[in-house]
């Protein structure tokens, strides 16, 4: 199963190789939850503010139990207050 | 209105929503801007454009080369100069109808209260976290509506804050005053131009529906722009219950 990371602004350093225009496409395990990715691409909790599966936001304390589904996109945000 | 203004402002005064009505609720409308950068410019250049009566816009920095690339309401011959300073130059050759009032200071919880005060809208457009708390803080004590927005490197975002909304959450709900601090700056991330363009355009947009209609269809509701994917997302923002800022705001105001 795929699925799309999309990390922005100052997050999308931890990006792997191979990411192009903020985004990449992952395998993902059976199961295997959006807090689980969070902690698979190694982000920061301070960086992780906004959450969102095919842009629906998932709460923080529902990341843990919302799964990844194949051709999903998630997109995460870190705060951001430049102007 | 006078002949020289009806037809100025005639292409707003053709639109149905906004008609003479409309009009002279903007040229007669007052809004603080915080912040003269890039998307301080788009802001300012189309509130002044549109014929807002007064801006007053705050900003502590001096203008330099590396602004010019987006900042547009700065020149290379005011490099150098207070940024505020800049864009009170740049509106009067724009606009005699709009008044510009220059705070050439990063302003805080000492200043903001008196200029709040005096603003119908307030724009958010400072490049720190500490600034957009404070901002916040006073609009919520005083009651004025804060259409906010941010954008670094290809991200942006934008929200209305209405504390005349009962449903409206403020920036705090949002991001919480607690969490670590993490700055974000243009000068180490990048930040791409037309980006801030879109982004305070759409500010812009909200002053000017806030100012004539007296409500932003944006309250209550965050958009975010990616624009290398040209694609905009969108969620609701509900009030944080126990919010520290404006969880109270019912049953009287929090202190600034
Ligand atoms: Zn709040």
């Amino acid at each position: 199963m795929q699925a799309k990371l999309k990390l922005f602004a100052s997050l999308s350093d931890f990006l792997p190789s191979g990411a192009q225009a903020n985004q990449i496409d992952i395998d993902i395990g059976d199961g295997e939850s959006v807090a689980a990715i969070i902690e698979r691409f190694h982000l920061p909790d301070r960086l992780v503010h906004l959450v969102l599966v095919d842009g629906v936001f998932i709460k923080p304390e529902d990341r843990a139990q919302r799964d990844l589904k194949d051709g999903e996109v998630l997109a995460i945000w870190p705060p951001v207050a430049g102007g | 209105m006078d002949d020289r203004q009806l037809l100025r402002y005639s292409r707003h005064i053709l639109l149905k929503d906004i008609d003479i009505e409309g009009q002279e609720r903007i040229l007669s409308g007052h809004v603080l801007v915080i912040g003269a950068g890039g998307l301080g410019s788009p802001v300012a250049t189309y509130l002044a454009g549109a014929g807002v009566g007064q801006l007053t816009i705050c900003d502590g920095d001096d203008v330099d080369m590396t602004n010019l690339q987006r900042q547009t309401l700065h020149r290379e011959a005011r490099i150098g100069m207070n940024k505020a300073e800049s864009s009170r130059i740049e509106v009067a050759t724009l606009n005699p109808d709009c008044h510009v009032n220059a705070v050439p200071a990063r302003v805080g919880p000492e200043e903001l209260p008196e200029l709040v005060r005096q603003a119908d809208v307030v724009v958010e457009a400072s490049d720190n976290f500490s600034t957009r708390h404070a901002v916040n803080r006073v609009c919520f004590a005083l009651g004025k509506p804060l259409v906010s927005g941010a954008a670094i490197r290809f991200a942006g975002q934008i929200s209305v804050y209405d504390p005349r909304q009962e449903s409206s959450p403020c920036y705090a709900c949002l991001f919480p005053e607690d969490s670590p601090v993490y700055e974000d700056r243009c000068a180490s991330l990048g930040v791409f131009a037309p980006l801030t363009g879109t982004i305070g355009s759409m500010q812009a947009a909200e002053v000017l529906h806030l100012l004539v209609r007296g409500q932003s269809a944006l309250t209550g509701r965050l958009l975010l722009y990616d624009a290398l994917a040209a694609e905009w997302q969108e969620m609701d923002l509900p009030r944080r219950p126990d919010c520290p800022v404006c969880s109270e705001r019912n049953s009287g105001m929090t202190g600034i």
